[in-house]
């Protein structure tokens, strides 16, 4: 998968430099077979036959089977399933935590440790850790400051980043302080200070209240839309998934597969009245029978 | 501290002291005990008034000692400790030798140091250091590797390096796991320091008991004994008030 024309489009090794990445890409061959090869390079998400088996002793789980997805860069798509179905897992896989068995798994083009090394992912755990001795906008500025960036930049992206959010004022509380739907939000605003190309976020909204949670839909789907940044979410929430999805990716759970690939047609510029949109329940009716399938 | 529990936690304590004090002074006076065995708080009181200069330049030639020592434990114990969490194959040769050496009593082998090091300062400094250097290895190793699995992850994902990891987490987690080994050093290298005099030595509180033994001032050595004690106490107060500072602003 990876030749002579990845190692070349990623000499430059920082974030900031793959910008124009496609055009640097496309001119740097010159000769016409190549480029249309590297043209055709998943920008997006991309993995192909995944197994994950986990191994502890003599005993082994199956966590992934034969997991194949292709999310194009810049759109969204949604891991949903029963419980222990391997979502999470799924997407370590492409955070590179999880190292898969077998199978491929690439990040623009890249390996999920290539990725890594050069940070164009950003995560959001299942369980929103923070380092409980820091207070919550040193926590949001953590990445930026493991980046190594600038004291002053790396409060001003946080302090904006938690705005975002919804927790102005918090900036100077510590983690215990805050409910736990408060630390999922500064969780997402760790994330969007990394203004990432890719945001994987494991059940980022479990924690919070309807109302909280709607506006946070959309003032995710506004900032994806600004960065063009490709986002690959986990929930069990069904409207969650049709809100924020053009593809819904249904995962059986023992051995984990993705069972089926369900497509929500809603374009971009995304609001509120959504829900009011008689698709909108359609696809919760088709998302819904798809997950009651049996395997 | 709620204010009025306050009051209750020092007045009862002082309260039972006094007593303690007046039943002893009793005790003293009655003839029920020896004179030899012991001494009345009085006595002792006056003792160590009469005493001070000489308690003073010993008690300090002590407390160096400790100090020195435990400094030199404390830090040996956090850098080999550092090494464990880094480097596996090195704890798993290394901690059960350390474990191994532990259980030397330091104090049987005290002998042998005097040969090696002479009767100077140099083998109750390492009595003292050699008491501090475990605890802290092993308080340390916990706190340095008591990382939550997900922040471990979350760093993990920022490909954060292994200074990065040790300075921004393993260390500041680490921290009440070391204040725990630095209050059992703060008493542990006085003791350390006292005892390693007993057997070779021209100064030092340790010397003065054995010094004060041979003519039987009873009082004299209680004094010397109870000032040793307020020492190590202050010693412990004083860590545990930087205790509590460093971990005020993490547990509210
Ligand atoms: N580190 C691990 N070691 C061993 N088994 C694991 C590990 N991580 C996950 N598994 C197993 O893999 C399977 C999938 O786990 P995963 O966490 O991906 O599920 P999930 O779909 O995210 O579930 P949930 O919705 O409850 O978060 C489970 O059976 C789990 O026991
Ligand atoms: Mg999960």
């Amino acid at each position: 998968m990876r030749g002579p024309a990845l190692s070349l489009a990623f000499e430059g090794r920082r974030p900031w430099h793959w910008m124009g990445l496609d055009i640097v890409m496309l001119n740097a061959f010159p000769d016409e077979a190549t480029r249309v090869r590297a043209a055709t390079l998943p920008a997006g998400l991309y993995a192909d036959g995944i197994d994950v088996v986990f191994r502890r002793g003599s005993h082994s789980v199956q966590a992934l089977k034969d997991c194949s997805l292709d999310i194009p860069r810049g759109s969204w798509a949604t891991l949903i399933g029963a419980s222990g179905c391997g979502k999470s897992t799924l997407l370590r896989v492409f955070a590179d935590i999880v190292k898969p068995t077998a199978g491929t798994a690439l990040l623009h083009g890249v390996s999920p440790a290539e990725a890594r090394a050069n940070r164009i992912y950003a995560l959001v755990q299942q369980g929103s850790t923070m380092l409980p001795w820091r207070s919550i906008i040193d926590n949001v500025a953590l990445g930026l400051e493991i980046s190594g960036l600038p004291k002053s930049t790396r409060y001003a992206r946080a302090e904006e980043a938690l705005a975002l959010v919804g927790l102005k004022g918090f900036e100077k509380s510590l983690p215990s302080e805050l409910s736990g739907g408060m630390r999922q939000r500064a969780a997402i605003a760790r994330a969007l200070t990394l203004r990432p190309r890719f945001l994987l976020m494991d059940e980022p909204f479990g924690a919070l209240d309807e109302i909280t949670r709607d506006r946070l839909h959309f003032e995710l789907l506004r900032i994806l839309e600004e960065t063009g940044a490709t986002l690959l979410l986990v929930t069990h929430s069904i409207s969650e998934a049709v809100i924020l999805s053009d593809k819904v990716i249904v995962m059986t759970p023992r051995p984990g597969r993705i069972s089926e690939i369900i497509e929500v047609d809603f374009g971009r510029g995304r609001t509120p009245d959504l829900r009011g949109d008689p698709r909108f329940v359609q696809y919760e009716a088709q998302l819904r029978r798809a997950l009651h399938q049996p395997a | 501290m709620t204010p009025s529990l306050a009051p209750r936690r020092v007045i009862l304590p002082v309260i039972y002291g006094i007593a303690l004090l007046i039943a002893w002074e009793a005790l003293a006076h009655s003839g029920a005990v020896s004179r030899l065995v012991l001494a009345g708080p009085l006595e002792i009181v006056v003792a160590g008034v009469r005493n001070w200069s000489e308690l003073g330049f010993n008690a300090g030639v002590t407390l160096a000692q400790a100090l020195i020592g435990a400094a030199i434990g404390n830090v040996a114990g956090l850098l080999v400790a550092i090494c464990f969490v880094h480097w596996g194959f090195f704890r798993r040769a290394v901690f059960p030798l350390a474990i191994l050496c532990e259980a030397i009593p330091v104090v049987a082998i005290l002998p042998v140091l005097i040969l090696w090091l002479g009767n100077g300062m140099a083998p109750k400094i390492f009595v003292a250091a050699f008491l501090s250097f475990f605890p802290m290895l092993v308080n340390a190793y916990r706190g340095l590797s008591n990382v939550d699995e997900e922040v471990r992850e979350l760093l993990y994902s920022y490909s954060a390096t292994a200074s990065q990891m040790l300075w921004k987490v393993r260390m500041p987690a680490a921290v009440p796991f070391m204040f725990t080994a630095l209050k059992l050093s703060a008493c542990s290298s006085m003791i350390a320091s006292l005892v390693a005099e007993w057997l070779a030595s021209e100064r030092g509180l340790g010397f003065l008991v054995v010094y004060y033994g041979q003519s039987y001032r009873v009082a004299d050595i209680w004094s010397a004994a109870i000032l040793s004690c307020l020492i190590s106490l202050g010693l412990y107060g004083i860590t545990a008030a930087c205790e509590r500072r460093a971990l005020s602003r993490s547990s509210p």
